[in-house]
Formats: C-alpha cells, sequence, structure tokens
C-alpha cells in the first residue's frame, strides 16, 4: 500500500498544480473545415485494408472526422463507467488512503468527456451509441475490484496511443489535436496510478484465487482487450462516411494484416506490464 | 430472402462458433445463453454487429427490453421478426 499512497500523493499534487478549467480550455470554432485530418491516417482503422487504398484523399479526410468522433465517443463511454465505478470506491476502507486522489481522477475524467462530448455534439450532432451490454454475475474474492482497474487499464492504454500520436501532430485539426493533448497530460497521471493500483490489487487478491479463477481472470482480460479494440470498427462510422458494405468493412479492416499489428503494436505496452507482474502468462496478439 | 427459420438457423450457428463450450446439438432456440453463460458481456458486442447485420437496422442497446438476449427465440422477437415477416410476405 506504500507505494500506492506515495504515488497517489505525487500525483495529488501534480494534479493540484495542473488544475484546468474544462470549460475555457479549449475554443471551440463555430465550425471546423473538414478538408482537414482529424484522424492521423496511421490509426485511422480502414488503413491497410483494400478499400482505404481506392478512396480520394477527400473521403480519407471525411472518414477521418468520423473516425474522431468514434474515437471520442468510445472514450465517453469508458468515461462514464470510469467515473460510476470510481465514485462506488471513493472512501472505502482498502482505498481510504488515496481517496484524495481518488478525488483528482474523478474531476479529471468528468472534464475529459466535456471535451469529447463538446467536440462531437458540436460538429458531429451525436455520440456514436455504446454497444456495452452489462450482465451481472457473481465474483471471487476481490475479482471485481482488480478487474475493474484492470480493465480501466487497457482501455485508457489504447486511448494513450491514440493520444499520444495525435496530440503534437501538426496535420491533425487543431481542436482534435489538443483535446487529444489534453487528454494525454492527465492520463498519463491516470495511468501511473493504474499501473500501481493493479499491482496492489493483483498481490493482495490473486493469491486467494483457484486456480480456475485466475485462468477465468486472464481469459477475461484478453477477451476485454480485443472487445475494446473492436470497438474502434465501428460500421456506423463507415456508413457517416459514405461507404456501403459497412459490415464487410468492418470485417476487412479487423482481419488485414495492417491493422493486426497495429493492435499489436498499441497493445504491447499495456499487455507487456500484465505479463511482467505475472498477470498474464504470455503476451497474445489480438 | 430469408425466412424466420434461415434467421435462428444463422444465430444458432454464430452462437456455436463462437463459443467452445457448446455442441450444435445442444444449444435449442430456447437455451438461455446469458445464464448458462454461453455467451458473457463481451460477446454480446459481437453478437449485436450479427444482429445488425442480419437485420439491417441498429440496436440501440440504452433501448433494449430485459431478456431481449435471452435465446434465439428472444433474439428473433426482437430484433428481427419484423423483417423474417416481410421476407415472408413478400
Amino acid at each position: 500500500m506504500n507505494a500506492l499512497k506515495q504515488t497517489a500523493n505525487r500525483l495529488f499534487s501534480i494534479s493540484q498544480n495542473n488544475y484546468l478549467n474544462p470549460h475555457t480550455a479549449l475554443v471551440w470554432p463555430e465550425t471546423l473545415e473538414r478538408s482537414q485530418w482529424f484522424m492521423a491516417p496511421e490509426l485511422i482503422s480502414l488503413n491497410g485494408s483494400p478499400v482505404y487504398e481506392e478512396l480520394s484523399e477527400k473521403q480519407k479526410k471525411e472518414l477521418s472526422f468520423w473516425e474522431a468522433v468514434n474515437f471520442f465517443s468510445l472514450n465517453i463511454h469508458g468515461e462514464k463507467a470510469l467515473v460510476e465505478g470510481l465514485a462506488q470506491r471513493l472512501y472505502r476502507r482498502e482505498l481510504a488512503d488515496v481517496a484524495e486522489y481518488l478525488h483528482s481522477f474523478l474531476d479529471e475524467e468528468n472534464k475529459h468527456m466535456v471535451y469529447f462530448g463538446g467536440f462531437c455534439q458540436r460538429y458531429a450532432g451525436k455520440i456514436y451509441r455504446d454497444r456495452k451490454l452489462k450482465i451481472e454475475r457473481e465474483y471471487a474474492y476481490g475479482e471485481e475490484e482488480f478487474l475493474f482497474f484492470a480493465k480501466t487499464m487497457i482501455f485508457e492504454e489504447l486511448a494513450d496511443y491514440y493520444n499520444l500520436r495525435m496530440g503534437n501532430n501538426s496535420e491533425i485539426e487543431l481542436t482534435a489535436r489538443r483535446i487529444n493533448l489534453i487528454h494525454h497530460l492527465e492520463e498519463a497521471r491516470h495511468l501511473a496510478f493504474g499501473r500501481e493500483i493493479v499491482r496492489y490489487l493483483f498481490n493482495k487478491f490473486a493469491a486467494h484465487w483457484t486456480g480456475e479463477v485466475l485462468q477465468n481472470v486472464r481469459h477475461y482480460l484478453l477477451s476485454y482487450l480485443e472487445a475494446t479494440w473492436k470497438e474502434y470498427y465501428n460500421p456506423d462510422v463507415y456508413r457517416d462516411a459514405g461507404l456501403d458494405e459497412v459490415f464487410d468493412l468492418v470485417d476487412q479492416a479487423w482481419h488485414s494484416s495492417a491493422s493486426k499489428k497495429h493492435r499489436q503494436q498499441a497493445s504491447f505496452r499495456c499487455v507487456d506490464f500484465f505479463v511482467k507482474e505475472g498477470i498474464l502468462e504470455k503476451n497474445l496478439v489480438v | 430472402m430469408k425466412t424466420q427459420e434461415d434467421m435462428k438457423k444463422e444465430l444458432h450457428a454464430w452462437i456455436v462458433k463462437n463459443n467452445a463450450k457448446i455442441k450444435a446439438e445442444e444449444l435449442c432456440n430456447d437455451t438461455d445463453i446469458i445464464r448458462e453463460r454461453i455467451i458473457n458481456s463481451l460477446q454480446i458486442i459481437d453478437l449485436l454487429l450479427f444482429v445488425e447485420r442480419l437485420s439491417g437496422t441498429s440496436v440501440e442497446v440504452e433501448q433494449l427490453k430485459p431478456g431481449a438476449f435471452k435465446n434465439i427465440d428472444t433474439i428473433y422477437q426482437n430484433f428481427l421478426e419484423r423483417q423474417g415477416d416481410e421476407q415472408c410476405n413478400k
């Protein structure tokens, strides 16, 4: 707990010194010129599939706008679940020592949704729907607690891979770029906290689990990683970008060797951490 | 043109393909795929996409009725029936 508490105290201090007002941190243009890149071309889900090569630059840029809306929508849905889970954990006995930082964590996640939601509502007039469905089930001792933070880490690590490549990328439209940058700067703290708490909870609870529970946890995390990735391949995006046979495009994009390589690269940091901590047994390609 | 039977068969095949634990002959149209943990919360995302592909319409998770994904029959009734009827009537 000491390492976790020290990390939380350090991050709380940084959060206090970098406090942002979400309503003034960004200047929102009335409209956005759509002939720009909103998502880096190499991060567009269709990149590497045959249909992408046939698109004109104008079509690729239009697609990049809807891909950005999807990326921001995924962040909203992920952060809604995160805020809900963090609020439930505030002042729980085992996390009381880090409660102060959990307040900052909650505050920053709420702000992120202001940025993401602001972009989607202003410029796309919508947020893409969430396809996740919660199914209640029973958990082993500490399993739900551990999985909450481990899933958060997966979702945030993948998002940060994208933020990092767009936050300082002059090719990206300015508002989208700024959102990626602000998100990355604050997520860096959440990721540092996430690693400490995932390590702490795994060491605390895994010793109490049977081999079957541990295998189920491992299987679930890999399935969650795959499910998280699948949401980056959204047929609604392709439809809004004016493309046809959208479900076939999902299949093409998901199975292309370029996208498999991309997912492997983007997942590496997170999966490598899980493997080094003994949480996952081996590095599996999604 | 897909009939009710065609669509239920496609759903059956998808569920069996995506779950190594169940054999085709063990899955009936009224088998509870959630309670029996044949499909978990993560696979539902894929199943939703498959249903959207079959029905040609979007599924709004926020507006789902409880039990909509309980079994093959309920999935058909909630998302595919109208399309199946229209196809049959054409």
